[in-house]
């Protein structure tokens, strides 16, 4: 082993993703708030004349999420576990650095421009696809700009081979950039035909084949942005906070080439009786549920790796966080499988329940490992401590509370309409009409909007700590293993 | 809150006990899964199996096996895929159209065999909830038509109706002599003309008195008569034929079919939505006929 | 056996891309030349409804309503006949949405009228007691971007062929003679509106966001 002391990392760019995730990541849930009592209180919809309604707010929620929140969380990581797993510094390449440095001004402005752009209604209502075509150009440079870095620090490494976590930050990079662009393909209108907004733009492909490109990239940015860097994140954070070594290599491997492999063809899920072809929704189905053990053998391999570690577990709220996440993973991946059923799916899609899915993939899973590696980067990269254990305490608690009660509410909820819906009288006709529908829902979107205000209370907390660790008295030395607790 | 439960039959809606099923499984697949591993977490024992040389930033790795329970169930599960793939799925010749097919044919048989022949309960309590899913949206709950959005049904079909008809004309039911002009007559000689269709020319057969009825007939053939014809049976078609105003019949071959463009606002042709059939139709006509424009004092 | 990619960069990146690249392939590729074709009679947006698709999809109605009519018999008790791939052959983007938070959309046209949708979308909750769609008042004020209508128009007809401008079909010619047809659609539209506003912008020769948003609706069937 190296000693780490002869290399120092730069960590700049690494903090100011941090940063923005932050607050992105307040923002996207501040206004998932905002949404959820929307729809159980409509008033609120109507509050800010056209910019504040809920059809104009949801795009910016789901965007600020994964644009603002997760994908700088990614970015960030990677430029913490990438310099150190590959035992290379930022610093070393004055290209490489600069390149770097210059993303994060650029990401700043797509931002911006992404949620100027949502207020003001310029979408192309294509989901988690939404960004007009000027914006996409400028994602497509970041993107690029991101692979320039990834492939020149794998190409100075110092560390022969590629750590697990390394392998994911490539599919992550090599994924969304081949299903971005083809998703993203659409024809300016303006500079067609020399009339009207320079913004809009007409989708290459049409009705069914659009569904399928769409659908194509939508599900493979849950397992491109959602769960492999994710994955890569928890591969790395978990064993290095406990500083126990990974259970098992072998797994880790059938699990990646496994993953990959199966993910991409489970798209025709979000498409059970819809138009496209038989064929390709049952292939949907049929890899969705192949795709829980690919799936499951990650989080197994991460729970395996405390074995004879329990009291870790009682004792740092950190890794009560990664054990949770991995968790809350495995049970939104049996979750979607259940869902990709033909029969199951016919029930459940268009209803809450899968947006209940969505959450407890995204809070419980996603959200919880951002967190968690921002709190074990922290002392590192700042040379502090963490502020306080007990806050962080408490902030698990109160954030878990929350994703229970947006779940299960919205399972509840999903349920509920997908019977009714279906529901006859004895004579065989509908036994309700669509807003019966809609009002029996009241209770179950209170409560989701409860749970969602919990967990962003705790994201609140957690800002808090990281504010008070960045604001006390510098340390002199890093930690080596498990973070350094103040009270 | 959770009492349309009661109107949800699975025993027969195998889905329903599906969706409900999957639920379970993943509370308990996970809680299961989680918990075993827990449980090997307070096991005291580190791994014994010997590490990988390599060493990432203080991470290492150990060459442990793949657990045999998770390979076990991948490799069953690649197992059946291939076979659901290459011959459970194309032997099956499944076809979701195929399916839809099946599931109304099925339903209309029976309900053909069921109701075709139904009797005027029936056709009420039948027409009830056809009246909330369909009709709701625009005449409200009540059929009092929300203030003036849609018809207020509780006027039609009755003198009330009759007269609102003189005084405002009527047009959208699209016959060959288009619209009724509005205030054809007066409000009195209406009254008198409303008592006389309601107790004679309509099946309805109203009681009326007897005077007024006369009274009423002859206004009706000097002001009414050149459309709806001498009988009010509207001339072969040329204009409703009012012998069925009141009755169900006017509402489920008449408005349903045709739609209403009217003062208010308009209302959609249900034949041409298809989203009812002819007897839901009459189910539906009977239950307003019954229940709204007619309520059994 | 796969030690040797984690050792070689290169080589990883280009099997990792060939594993993801192929499902992709095969599952896309072999359905494409069949779901874009058009069913018998179909025809093309005229460039007013193209003006109201684009304010649904500026206000993101897809969020809230689907239009997809899956083959069951709830759904077409509710919605009308199940909907047909080469109904959405003009459809750039598709809109089925994933979510029914309101009501399925795709044959609105058949059930729901101009009249009716201009109560609903002033004050949903007017007309359907219980509704949490939010209130749409600015529709009713603001113009119709019709320019960026035509420009739509006109870059799928370039680009993609979408037939307008044939014998008995959908007319588009000039951005003057799109003019004049938008102004004779909406004038039908206009006349069994109530809101005065809206019949007086017309007179003066503007339309609004709401009359091109009910073209749409009423030709969704
Ligand atoms: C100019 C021809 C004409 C005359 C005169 C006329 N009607 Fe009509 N009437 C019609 C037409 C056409 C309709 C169908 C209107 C529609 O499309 O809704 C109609 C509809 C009706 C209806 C059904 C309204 C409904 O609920 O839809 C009634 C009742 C009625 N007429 C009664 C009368 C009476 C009573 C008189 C005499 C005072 C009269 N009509 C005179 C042409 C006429
Ligand atoms: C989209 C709105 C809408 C729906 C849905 C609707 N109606 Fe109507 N209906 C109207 C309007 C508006 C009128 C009044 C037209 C006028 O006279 O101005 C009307 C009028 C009527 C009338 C009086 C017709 C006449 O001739 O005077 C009857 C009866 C009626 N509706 C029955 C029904 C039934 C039964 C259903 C459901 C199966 C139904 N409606 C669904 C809007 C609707
Ligand atoms: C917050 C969710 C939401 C948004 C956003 C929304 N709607 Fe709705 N919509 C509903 C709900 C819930 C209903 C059912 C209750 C009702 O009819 O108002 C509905 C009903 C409708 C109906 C009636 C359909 C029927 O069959 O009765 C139409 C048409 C409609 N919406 C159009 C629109 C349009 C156009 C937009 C965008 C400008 C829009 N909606 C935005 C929730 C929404
Ligand atoms: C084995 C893994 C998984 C499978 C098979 C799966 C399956 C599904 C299915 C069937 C749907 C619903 C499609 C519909 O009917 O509309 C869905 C939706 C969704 N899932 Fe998953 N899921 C999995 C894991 C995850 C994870 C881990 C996340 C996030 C962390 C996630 C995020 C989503 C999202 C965001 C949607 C909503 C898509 C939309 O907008 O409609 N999924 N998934
Ligand atoms: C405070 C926490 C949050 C709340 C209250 C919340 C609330 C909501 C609401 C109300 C919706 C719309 C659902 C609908 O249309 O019916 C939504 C959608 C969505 N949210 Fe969140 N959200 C939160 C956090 C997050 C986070 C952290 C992520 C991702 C990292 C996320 C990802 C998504 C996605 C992908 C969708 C779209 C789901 C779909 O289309 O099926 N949310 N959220
Ligand atoms: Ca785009
Ligand atoms: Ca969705
Ligand atoms: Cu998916």
């Amino acid at each position: 082993m190296q000693n780490n002391a002869t290399l120092s990392y730069d960590y700049s760019v690494a903090k100011q993703f941090m940063l923005i995730a932050i607050v992105l990541g307040f923002v996207g849930m501040l206004v998932g708030v905002i949404l959820a009592f929307q729809l159980a209180f409509p008033v609120l919809s109507n509050l800010g004349d056209e910019y504040l309604t809920f059809g104009r707010l949801r795009p910016l929620h789901t965007n600020a999420v994964i644009y603002g929140f997760t994908i700088p969380g990614v970015f960030s990581t990677f430029f913490y576990v990438a310099q150190r797993t590959l035992k290379v510094s930022l610093a070393e390449s004055k290209f490489l650095n600069t390149v770097a440095k210059l993303m994060v001004p650029l990401y700043v402005l797509i931002l911006a421009l992404a949620v100027a752009s949502f207020l003001t209604g310029t979408t192309t209502s294509k989901e988690y696809a939404e960004l007009e075509w000027p914006i996409d150009i400028l994602v497509v440079v970041v993107w690029v700009m991101w692979g320039i870095v990834m492939f020149g620090l794998i190409g100075m490494r110092r560390e022969k081979t590629l750590y697990i976590s390394v392998w994911y930050y490539v599919a992550c990079f090599l994924g969304v950039s081949m299903l971005y662009i083809f998703n993203n393909l659409e024809v300016p209108t303006a500079l067609v035909s020399g009339y009207g907004s320079m913004l809009k733009s007409v989708s290459l492909y049409a009705g069914t084949n659009d569904a399928l490109v769409q659908w194509w990239w939508g599900h493979n940015a849950v397992a491109f942005v959602f769960t492999v860097p994710i994955v890569g994140m928890i591969y790395y954070f978990l064993p290095k906070e406990a500083g126990q070594p990974i259970y098992s290599y072998k797994l880790s491997l059938i699990g990646f080439w496994s993953l990959l492999f199966v993910y991409l063809w489970a798209g025709g899920h979000h498409l059970i009786y819809s138009t496209v072809p038989d064929w390709m929704q049952t292939m949907g189905s049929v890899f969705s549920i192949v795709l829980i053990l690919p799936s499951w053998a990650s989080a197994i391999n991460i729970l395996l790796t405390m074995k004879g570690q329990w009291q870790q577990l009682k004792d740092s709220p950190l890794i009560k966080f990664m054990i949770f996440a991995s968790t809350f993973y495995m049970f939104s991946t049996i979750e979607g499988p259940i869902q990709s059923i033909k029969s199951v799916n016919a029930l459940a899609h268009f209803t809450n329940w899968i947006v209940g899915h969505v959450h407890d993939g995204v809070l419980g899973w996603v959200a919880f490992m951002i967190m968690s590696a921002f709190y074990h980067m922290a002392p590192r990269l700042f040379g502090r401590e963490i502020y306080s254990k007990k806050l962080m305490d408490a902030q698990f608690w109160i954030q878990t509370t929350g994703v229970v009660l947006y779940f299960s509410s919205m399972w509840i909820a999903g349920i509920t309409q997908g019977l009714m819906w279906r529901a006859t009288d004895e004579y065989g006709s509908l036994a309700y009409s669509f807003i019966d529908t809609v009002r029996v829902l009241l209770p179950y979107y209170v409560i989701r909007g409860v749970g969602g205000a919990l967990y962003l209370i705790g994201f609140g907390m957690f800002m808090y700590n990281m504010y008070k660790t960045l604001s006390a008295p510098k340390l002199d030395k890093e930690p080596q293993f498990a973070s350094p607790m103040g009270a | 809150m959770l009492g349309f439960l009661g109107k949800i039959d699975f025993g027969s809606d195998l889905v329903a006990l599906l969706g409900g099923l999957g639920f379970f499984v993943v509370v308990v697949a996970t809680a299961y899964v989680a918990g075993l591993y827990m449980k090997k977490m307070k096991e005291k024992s580190t791994s014994g199996a010997p590490l990988a040389e390599e060493n990432w930033d203080g991470i290492g790795e150990y060459k442990n096996d793949v657990p045999t329970g998770w390979f076990v169930v991948y490799f069953i599960l690649i197992v059946w895929a291939g076979w659901y793939w290459l011959a459970g799925y194309p032997l099956n010749a499944y076809s979701q159209i195929g399916e839809y097919n099946d599931e109304v044919r099925a339903h209309n048989s029976k309900f053909e065999a069921k109701y075709s022949n139904a009797d005027h309960a029936t056709l009420k309590a039948m027409g009830e909830s056809i009246f909330l899913a369909q009709c709701a949206q625009c005449h409200g709950q009540t059929g009092d038509g929300m203030n003036g959005k849609a018809a207020d049904l509780s006027k039609w079909g009755n003198e009330e109706g009759i007269m609102a008809t003189i005084k405002n004309g009527a047009k959208g039911l699209g016959f060959p002599m288009g619209e009724m002009p509005a205030g054809l007559v007066d409000e009195a000689t209406a009254k008198k003309i409303a008592t006389y269709v309601m107790a004679e020319v309509s099946t309805a057969k109203k009681a009326g008195d007897a005077a007024v009825v006369a009274e009423g007939k002859a206004a009706f053939a000097a002001s009414c008569a050149s459309c709806h014809g001498e009988d009010g049976k509207g001339m072969n078609g040329m204009a409703p034929d009012l012998s069925t105003y009141g009755t169900p019949k006017f509402i489920a071959e008449t408005v349903l079919v045709k739609g209403k463009k009217g003062h208010i606002g308009n209302m959609p042709s249900f034949e041409k939505s298809g989203l009812l059939n002819k007897t839901q139709f009459v189910a539906v006509a009977t239950y307003i006929n019954s229940e709204m424009s007619n309520p059994k004092k | 056996m796969f030690h040797w990619l984690e050792k070689n960069p290169f080589f990883f990146a280009v099997a990792v891309f060939v594993v993801i690249a192929f499902a992709g392939l095969i599952e896309i590729i072999p359905n494409f030349a069949q779901a874009s074709r058009p069913i018998e009679g179909l025809k093309p947006y005229t460039p007013l409804e193209i003006a109201g698709r684009q304010v649904y999809i500026k206000e993101s109605c897809n969020a809230c309503h689907s239009q997809l009519i899956r083959p069951f018999k709830s759904e077409t008790d509710r919605y009308g006949k199940y909907s047909l791939s080469g109904e959405y052959a003009y459809d750039r983007p598709f809109l089925w949405g994933s979510e029914r938070t309101g009501p399925d959309l795709h044959r609105v046209g058949n059930y729901r009228t101009t009249d009716w949708h201009e109560n609903h979308m002033k004050d949903p909750a007017a007309v359907v007691p219980g509704s949490i769609m939010p209130k749409y008042p600015w529709l009713f004020t603001k113009n119709a971007d019709l320019d960026t209508a035509y420009a739509e128009a006109y870059t799928v007809k370039k680009v993609f062929n979408v037939p307008y401008d044939q014998p008995n079909g959908v007319p588009l010619g000039s951005r003057e003679d799109a003019q004049k047809n938008m102004m004779e659609q909406a004038k039908g539209i206009v006349a069994d509106m109530k809101d005065k506003d809206v019949k007086e912008a017309f007179e003066k020769g503007e339309i609004k966001e709401i009359v091109a948003l009910i073209a749409y609706l009423n030709r969704l069937k």
